[in-house]
């Protein structure tokens, strides 16, 4: 008895937490994980991009255009306690706003400018062929910027800390610096941790 | 009697078996860059965010700031999603298991260093308003401090997010009044936005903890006396003095009392109740043992009395004493402005007499981009010469 005691509790002593793992679990872009912080996720990031796209394509300048209206996103300004990846806010309401407007807007490439004056060089001097004429002009002007921020509102006492963070988006006429459109979207969030951390 | 010993015996064995781990102890020689990759990949994970911090500050103390920044990254997703249930911290609060043993995130300071060392990253990346979150993070760390005025008085994180603003064309002088309220020395200068090179300067042994008390468990730090007290640059044939913003002994000191601290208090209560009962069933029970008439009671007494001591031995009330011992005690920040191109800044740290000790002088070669801050960091750790 004395040795299945033993046996039995130097089994339990590791107290290594999960010790098979956790298998990958597929979840939902738009969907809270078991895994979340107060900061900016990526259901935060979906929610706000969805709702921006939407948004956007139902403004006369848009949806009314004759001609596909030229757009250069600039990128968002974060204005809050949380370092985000601003690259990813943007690709998604670009790939967004491409899907859903089925070529009502343009973008323009503009993060990939030197790119593509080293190829538009290399065509003006010969060293690679050019279906048109490499001397004209032809990279495009924008007709409108699309930028935004992101605010926040952070607080902590004894019951935990509280985050909210408001997401504006705003689209800018460059010939006239007119805000032609703005929209935003607001989180709020709130956790304890235990109190081993406090 | 014989039952007494078979009981006493079977205690012990079930105690030592449970105290085994399991793990084998991992081979550190005290190389931070031998060590930490080593535990951070095959270490505790409780213990990987300590790593992580460490290895972070000696990359970037060596210059190698690309290196630091993913580990920095890692520790900081750890950091920001500790909300809600923890088996581990639970654990932790338990009698008979040590504070230690859960996550390690650190106490406020060391959070809000972390913060503070990607958000230069960060403005050395050009990342402005990511340098401004992690800096508005760190003071963030700092606001759980018990007594008002001890909360959120970091300088130099409010004054760097003031500045952030100020250089992405916004309005930082809320920040820069915060900054201004919570100086403990020298006002901070008014901010200038054509400083186009910051100098990150850090010196001075930090807080490093130990437990005191019966049972080591109160949390204390021991503030050493540095050898540093200023630093003197010398770039462009310009010499000039920086006094440090903030004290890190200060931050870790005037927290105030953790919550867990009335848990391990609670615990130390216990375990000297325990004990103290333990001896009085002993004794009595030894005293008892020897009338024949009690003997029965006697032995019952005593077994209950080793057993008592048996459940204080294994309470565990002695405070997470983890540290990241690297960290310094003073921050301060050097403000120039310079042409873009190569530049040579050799900074001396100067002791209490305002006097340079050779074996900290630092020679940093550095390029001003243009159209960009150039972000240097030192530290009087840092190795030299070093081009970044």
């Amino acid at each position: 008895m004395v040795a299945g005691i033993a046996m039995l509790a130097g089994c339990a002593s590791s107290g290594v937490k999960n010790p098979s793992g956790v298998p990958v679990t597929h979840m939902n872009a738009d969907e809270q994980g078991f895994v979340t912080g107060t900061g900016v996720e990526s259901q935060d990031l979906v929610a706000v991009t969805d709702k921006m796209a939407r948004s956007i394509l139902a403004i006369p300048q848009i949806a009314s255009a004759s001609t596909p209206p030229k757009i250069v996103l600039d990128p968002v300004v974060n204005n809050t306690r949380f370092p985000i990846n601003k690259d990813i806010f943007n690709t998604r309401i670009r790939t967004e706003l491409n899907k859903k407007s089925l070529g009502k807007v343009t973008f323009l490439a503009r993060e990939r400018m030197a790119a593509l004056d080293k190829e538009r060089d290399l065509k003006r001097t010969g060293e690679v062929t050019s279906t048109t004429d490499p001397k004209a002009q032809e990279f495009l002007g924008a007709d409108y910027f699309l930028t935004g921020e992101l605010q926040g509102l952070s607080t902590r006492t004894k019951a935990g800390t509280s985050d909210y963070i408001l997401y504006a988006c705003q689209l800018i006429d460059v010939r006239t610096s007119a805000i032609v459109w703005e929209d935003s979207a607001e989180i709020k969030k709130q956790g304890l941790e235990d109190a081993a951390y406090r | 009697m014989k039952g007494f010993l078979q009981a006493a015996l079977l205690a012990c064995l079930v105690a030592v078996t449970g105290c085994a781990t399991g793990a084998k102890p991992l081979p550190l020689n005290g190389d931070v860059f031998h060590d930490a990759p080593l535990a951070i990949e095959q270490g505790p994970p409780r213990d990987k965010l300590l790593w992580q911090y460490r290895l972070a500050l000696a990359e970037m103390r060596r210059g190698q700031f690309d290196a630091a920044k993913p580990v920095l990254d890692d520790a900081l997703l750890t950091l920001g999603g500790l909300y809600g249930k923890d088996s581990e911290a639970r654990k932790s609060r338990r009698l008979f298991q040590q504070e230690a043993k859960k996550t390690f995130i650190g106490e406020p300071y060391e959070r809000a260093m972390a913060n503070y060392y990607r958000g230069i990253l960060y403005w050395r990346d050009g990342e402005i308003d990511n340098a401004r979150a992690c800096f508005r993070n760190a003071e963030f760390e700092d606001s759980d401090a018990e007594a008002g005025e001890y909360k959120c008085d970091y300088t130099l994180f409010d004054y760097l997010d003031g500045f952030a603003t100020s250089k992405l064309g916004g309005d930082g002088s809320d920040a820069f009044k915060r900054a201004e309220a919570s100086a403990r020395g020298a006002k901070p200068p008014a901010y200038d936005k054509s400083v186009n090179t910051l100098l990150f300067l850090d010196f001075g042994p930090g807080p490093v903890k130990f437990g005191a008390g019966k049972y080591n468990e109160e949390l204390r730090f021991r503030e050493a006396i540095s050898p540093v007290q200023s630093v003197q640059v010398k770039l462009d044939n310009e010499i000039v003095n920086i006094k440090s913003a903030d004290d890190l002994n200060f931050q870790a000191t005037t927290r105030g009392g953790r919550v867990m601290d009335h848990v391990l208090a609670n615990k130390a209560v216990f375990k000297s109740a325990t004990s103290t009962l333990g001896d009085a069933a002993i004794i009595s029970g030894a005293i008892l043992a020897t009338d024949h008439e009690h003997e029965q009671a006697g032995f019952a007494l005593l077994a209950a009395g080793l057993l008592t001591k048996l459940v204080s031995a294994a309470t565990t009330p002695q405070a997470d004493t983890r540290c990241w011992e690297a960290l310094p005690q003073f921050l301060a920040l050097g403000q120039f402005k310079l042409k873009p191109g190569q530049h040579t800044a050799t900074v001396n740290f100067l002791n209490a007499e305002g006097k340079t000790d050779p074996k900290f002088a630092k020679q940093i070669t550095f390029t001003v981009p243009e159209g960009r801050d150039a972000v240097i960091y030192v530290s009087d750790q840092s190795t030299t010469p070093q081009t970044q």
